[in-house]
């Protein structure tokens, strides 16, 4: 379907032409994928106009709010003044979707994606060298998610190269202080993160208000993790791993409402349960533990290994469309099912044959996060306007008629932060901090740790939306880290501008680097009448300044 | 004027902003509801100090003292509090159910609802959202503790980290809480109010939410940094310094007045070192008379400006302590049977609730758990403490325990 149609005639569809035009948009966009003809970046916009109906829709955004959601999207960063001229002065046509193809074959694109990967999975409990390692690598290999989330579910602890996925587990079982290991938490977070179910309600009875969550639900991968136990790193482990202990018989639970007893072996959520295998002492282990050498054995029957395989795979829909709604959410700021982990019957996506057209999609293109979010980037859904036109009323969320401002992660922060105030070279060649050596004040990690402990969420909270706090105010308004890099020092941003005599190259390149874009006239007059009345100081006028747009709302907002 | 009137009424003021004068935002702002709650962690005897046993097998060494009500007695530990009995409201028949500090604390700081799978406010969170900041506009749950100080999210349960507590660890301000000295305050407002142009021309024509939520919180900011002399604990008077005691929980206790003075809606002080499973007696000699002193300056400053009639007051810990002395000269957790103090807002004054038997090993009148307690604050802070209901993710719940009702007798 063509959707530039669809935009145009909008306004005059009746409900039901409409509902002729989805399904005909079903039709045409087999028949057009047959020969290749209809693009899965257009059949999305289709989809979309579709719904959105007769409500207004952006337009798309202009070259300079594109640069800069691509750059943190794909980059997790925001580009230089000249990279904005170079990319504004750019006349050709196709420069957006060349932009998008550089950043996303760049050898960046895979930390930022496993930036991302990782404040979704762990919800910032804590980081781990091994972990990123393995986000990092298996991001830059193009590796299937499903073979990801087997791995992260159950890897192979003796392998280099995989050992590092179990921080998932390792983390959650470490016990802390006097409290009790989480088991309950891990087997809702496991069905949260790969499933797009919250089953914590059913853990002790059928959920009250979701008819398809089950006590069976939630018990059946609970029996296959709480047979889970956290081992030290020794001898041929050189990380915490987790070992399997032997299961011989069914789990026993009971539903605290109704009393009803209930039985499980470990079965995949909605899935078929597995039959344990009657196997008796020394039978049920492949290597005996031994108690002299305190090593925990491997049974013949490993629950947590065949649960992984069955959650993390194509046959299991749950699982696929899990996946596309949480990419899709990654690039649009909001989920086709909300909230991401409560896929259900009476909770549908809002565009229902899109999600089963990205989950069918993904399949078919084995399960390759980048080129999925490759095909996104390229729909005018994603290329819209956060703007809407004067008098334009906003439409609700779930129509994707705007772009939804998304707030940036600590870790975008504080490389945009870095390289807007061009410190970024100073701080990321320094390998050590040091307190007398203004040249020398911060490290890398110094700064990513602040603002981390600046503007992330709370450990255990889901990063799906990050909040101001009074915490991340007084730290931009007062804290050493910022301030810091505001003062004039060789070759960054106060310093070269500083050395401008004209106070509107100023204005321009004090918009160009931090908000990329270029400032509108007013904006010019403001910063040229703040120069002028500061004249006295200019340097530290300029720092002001920006400090000033740093601070925004608008540096804070993927616009 | 019931609450909500009352919460409207304020938050139409704010919204007028320079409408309203200064004095008559000043005077609307002394007459909200504030909570002064002392926390004793690790466990304060009863029998040390609200609840003595003299002369009882359990009882220990210490003397009983009349107090300022006839009847009523004190532990010898606390002869300044004695004096005070007739504005304090003691309640001697808690009966809780965790006996651990770790799940302890939590569980009575939360008020014990019942498992709803999700982890409930701390009392002082659970006031902050039902109350809010009120016309101070200052951070609305201030907690002043010994040792790390900073933004405290956890204790805001499901309400979100926006309701958790700024700590002032050993009373020490927030970090970057004061102006930077490299600026000036017109550099300062200068820069400010670039940004809060910026943000007003990139509202325009998107969704409020976004730059509300980064403007909100520069205010605040702005709010807590014009009152920053409150936080200078180099300023204190020097009279009262040494009438409230020049320990950790008397000087906490000072800087907690002048927070209430100047508006904050819930302050928490906490005490730690208050486990005596070894020497309980010698343990309890040197910091009871330390809480005596402090808790009894505020009390009375409190009552002196009339502050008390709209400060609900409450002193108390996780559980009591065994009455039974084990062998080391301790005594060990004990939530069947202990104490806490109130007094102000809304409490009756000079009353003992409940009773003990005589050597205090249970309670003999009706047992009261915390549950009962939180729908007793509430009820005295004005709040409904059953028709008024938390909303978690499109879910109902109910603030304090369901099954379980104020202490009639403990109001006023």
């Amino acid at each position: 379907m063509n959707s530039a149609w669809v935009t145009a005639h909008s306004p005059v569809l009746t409900k039901s032409l409409a509902i002729f035009i989805r399904s005909a948009a079903v039709t045409l966009a087999v028949a057009w994928s047959a020969y290749g003809a209809e693009s899965l970046p257009r059949q999305i916009d289709g989809w979309i106009a579709a719904k959105a109906g007769a409500q207004a829709i952006a337009p798309q955004a202009d070259d300079a709010e594109f640069l800069r959601r691509a750059w943190l999207d794909f980059a997790g960063d925001i580009p230089g003044a000249g990279q904005v001229r170079a990319f504004l002065a750019d006349g050709s046509a196709d420069k957006r979707a060349r932009l998008i193809g550089e950043l996303i074959d760049a050898p960046r694109f895979a930390e930022r994606l496993a930036d991302a990967l990782n404040v979704m999975l762990m919800e910032r409990r804590g980081d781990d060298a091994e972990w990123r390692a393995y986000l990092v690598e298996s991001c830059r290999a193009r590796k299937p998610w499903n073979v990801m989330a087997r791995e992260i579910l159950s890897p192979d602890y003796l392998d280099a190269k995989q050992r590092g996925a179990g921080f998932f587990t390792t983390k959650r079982l470490n016990k802390v202080g006097q409290q009790t290991v989480d088991y309950p938490g891990l087997t809702r977070d496991a069905a949260r993160m790969f499933l797009g179910v919250d089953l914590q309600c059913a853990q002790c009875h059928n959920h009250l208000t979701v008819k398809g969550y089950k006590q069976a639900d939630f018990n059946g991968l609970f029996v296959a993790f709480q047979n889970a136990t956290l081992q030290k790193a020794v001898d041929a482990h050189a990380t915490p791993w987790v070992s399997e202990g032997a299961v011989s018989a069914r789990y026993d639970f009971v539903s605290v409402l109704t009393g009803v007893k209930g039985q499980t072996g470990p079965r995949v959520p909605f899935g078929e349960e597995l039959a344990i295998p009657d196997l008796k002492g020394d039978d049920q282990w492949e290597v005996k533990p031994d108690k002299k050498t305190k090593q925990p054995g491997t049974p013949k029957f490993r629950p947590l290994r065949e649960i992984a395989v069955r959650v993390a795979t194509k046959d299991n829909p749950w699982f696929v469309r899990n996946i596309a709604n949480r990419v899709w959410w990654l690039l649009m700021g909001r989920g086709l099912v909300e909230p991401l982990d409560l896929h259900h019957a009476a909770n549908p996506p809002s565009h229902p044959e899109l999600l089963d057209l990205l989950a069918s999609e993904l399949v078919a293109h084995d399960f390759d996060l980048r080129w999925l979010i490759r095909e996104l980037a390229l729909t005018q859904t994603y290329q819209r306007s956060s703007r809407l036109p004067a008098g334009v009323k906003p439409a609700p969320e779930e129509l994707f008629a705007v772009a939804k401002e998304r707030p940036l992660s600590a870790e975008q922060l504080a490389r945009a932060f870095l390289h807007a105030t061009g410190e970024w070279d100073r701080v990321s060649a320094n390998p050590k901090a040091s307190v007398s050596d203004d040249a020398k004040r911060y490290a890398l990690g110094d700064l990513e740790a602040a603002f981390r402990a600046a503007f992330a969420n709370a450990p255990k909270e889901p990063e799906l939306t990050v909040n101001p706090t009074l915490c991340s105010a007084l730290f931009l308004r007062n804290g050493e880290h910022v301030l810091w890099a505001l003062k004039p020092r060789a070759g960054n941003l106060v310093e070269r501008l500083a050395a401008l005599p004209d106070a509107a190259q100023v204005a321009d390149e004090l918009y160009l680097s931090i908000l990329t874009r270029l400032p509108a006239d007013d904006e010019r007059a403001e910063i040229a009448a703040l120069l002028e009345k500061n004249a006295a100081d200019r340097p530290r006028a300029i720092g002001r300044c920006a400090w000033a747009l740093l601070s925004s709302a608008e540096f804070f907002s993927n616009h | 004027m019931s609450r909500r009137h009352f919460l409207g009424a304020s938050a139409g003021a704010l919204a007028l902003g320079g409408l309203l004068s200064r004095a008559a935002a000043e005077e609307m702002r002394k007459r909200e509801k504030q909570v002064l709650f002392v926390w004793l962690d690790g466990g304060i005897s009863q029998l040390e100090s609200w609840d003595p046993k003299p002369n009882t097998t359990f009882g220990g060494p210490f003397r009983s003292i009349p107090t300022s009500v006839p009847g009523v007695h004190f532990s010898e530990l606390m002869p300044r509090l004695a004096k005070q009995m007739h504005r304090l409201c003691v309640v001697r028949s808690l009966s809780t159910k965790d006996n651990a500090h770790s799940s302890g604390v939590e569980r009575i700081q939360r008020g014990d609802p019942k498992t709803r799978g999700v982890p409930y406010p701390y009392f002082g969170s659970a006031v902050a959202k039902l109350m809010g900041a009120g016309a101070s506009q200052l951070p609305p749950y201030v907690w002043i503790k010994p040792g790390s100080g900073g933004f405290k999210p956890e204790e805001a349960g499901f309400l979100g980290p926006k309701y958790g507590a700024l700590a002032f660890g050993d009373g020490q301000p927030p970090e970057n809480l004061l102006r930077h000295p490299s600026l000036t305050a017109e550099e300062d407002d200068e820069r400010n109010e670039l940004r809060a142009r910026l943000n007003a021309r990139f509202a325009a024509h998107r969704a409020p939410a976004f730059t509300e939520a980064n403007s909100y919180v520069f205010d605040t900011a702005r709010e807590l940094m014009k009152r920053a002399e409150i936080f200078d604990t180099t300023k204190l008077p020097a009279a009262d310094v040494e009438r409230y005691g020049r320990h950790d929980l008397g000087q906490h206790l000072l800087i907690a007045r002048r927070m209430l003075e100047a508006g904050v809606r819930f302050v928490k002080v906490t005490s730690y070192g208050w486990d005596t499973h070894g020497d309980n007696f010698n343990g309890h000699a040197s910091l009871v008379p330390k809480f005596d002193q402090a808790f009894s300056a505020i009390l009375e400053d409190l009552a002196a400006t009339g502050q008390l009639d709209h400060t609900l007051v409450i002193a108390m810990s996780e559980f009591g302590r065994t009455p039974r002395v084990n062998g080391h000269a301790g005594r060990d957790h004990f939530p069947e049977a202990w104490s806490l103090a109130m007094a102000g807002c809304g409490v009756r004054k000079g009353v003992v609730v409940g009773e003990t038997n005589e050597q205090g090993t249970w309670v003999k009148s009706d047992g009261y758990d915390i549950g009962s307690l939180f729908h007793t604050w509430f009820a005295a802070l004005g709040i409904d403490s059953v028709g008024d209901e938390y909303e978690n993710n499109g879910q109902p719940l109910p603030i304090a325990h369901e099954e379980m009702n104020p202490i009639k007798e403990a109001l006023a």
